[in-house]
């Protein structure tokens, strides 16, 4: 099997990652906050999943304990 | 708050630090490595109290979220100096300036050698991943890495760490 040649790939991500790295601590700071937006229904959807799946555990011990 | 007297010297530390070096990483909360005034009996304990910091939150009316003080919207770990390694990082913070559209700010940030120590110590994947974007970008100044390493014991550590990860370690030939 060939497998494609990605150098030039990683070089433009490493060239992308100097670009972000260059502005100011207020410009950075605001791209945090930018990305913490975006993430912010994802983080929520996790959580719901996760109180869901802690409810469904509980259930099962009381269950187990029950039976 | 430092302004306040609630705390003391205070430096940002963490993904906000390393941010200020290199790319910007999300993160959950800003983490801020802070000193007390310890009064003699808490000398002799060694306990430190966040007690200040959560009254000043209660007056100040922000929330509380595990344990994280929210302040304009975002958590805020207070990390008290636990050794030498936190004492010398804070004494030697970088003074830095937020300038954007509602004015001017002066802060502190780690400085990005100490922050590399730090992370160090603490060993996570992601403390690690941190090393190496510090390193990646450029921002370090090597020999003064190599004496905070020397200094608070952390040499093997940072062998370890070069040659898990195929680093021409900086700080040999020891």
């Amino acid at each position: 099997m060939i497998y494609p040649d990605v150098s030039d790939i990683l070089a433009r991500k490493a060239e992308a990652r100097k670009e972000i790295a260059s502005p100011s601590f207020a410009e950075k700071i605001a791209i945090i906050e930018a990305m913490r937006e975006r993430v912010a229904p994802f983080k929520r959807a996790r959580e719901q999943r996760l109180a869901t799946q802690e409810q469904r555990l509980t259930k099962q011990a009381v269950r187990r304990i029950g039976a | 708050m430092e302004a306040d007297g609630v705390i003391g010297r205070y430096a940002i530390v963490g993904a906000f630090a390393a941010s200020y070096y290199v790319e910007p990483t999300l993160t959950a909360e800003l983490d801020i490595l802070v000193s007390f005034e310890m009064e003699a009996r808490q000398r002799k304990s060694g306990l430190v109290t966040l007690e200040p910091i959560f009254s000043y939150r209660k007056d100040k009316g922000y929330e509380e979220f595990r344990k994280d003080v929210v302040i304009e919207g975002w958590p805020v770990q207070f990390i008290p100096v636990a050794d030498d390694l936190d004492a010398a990082a804070l004494a030697e913070a970088k003074e830095a300036n937020i300038d954007d559209n509602a004015g001017a700010v002066r802060t502190r940030v780690l400085g990005a050698e100490h922050l590399v120590a730090s992370c160090l110590r603490i060993g996570r994947a992601k403390d690690f991943i941190r090393i190496t974007q510090l390193l990646e970008g450029n921002v370090l100044d090597l020999p003064l890495l190599c004496t905070i390493l020397s200094r608070h014991g952390l040499t093997e550590s940072w062998r370890a760490f070069c040659f898990r990860n195929g680093i021409s370690d900086p700080c040999g030939p020891y």
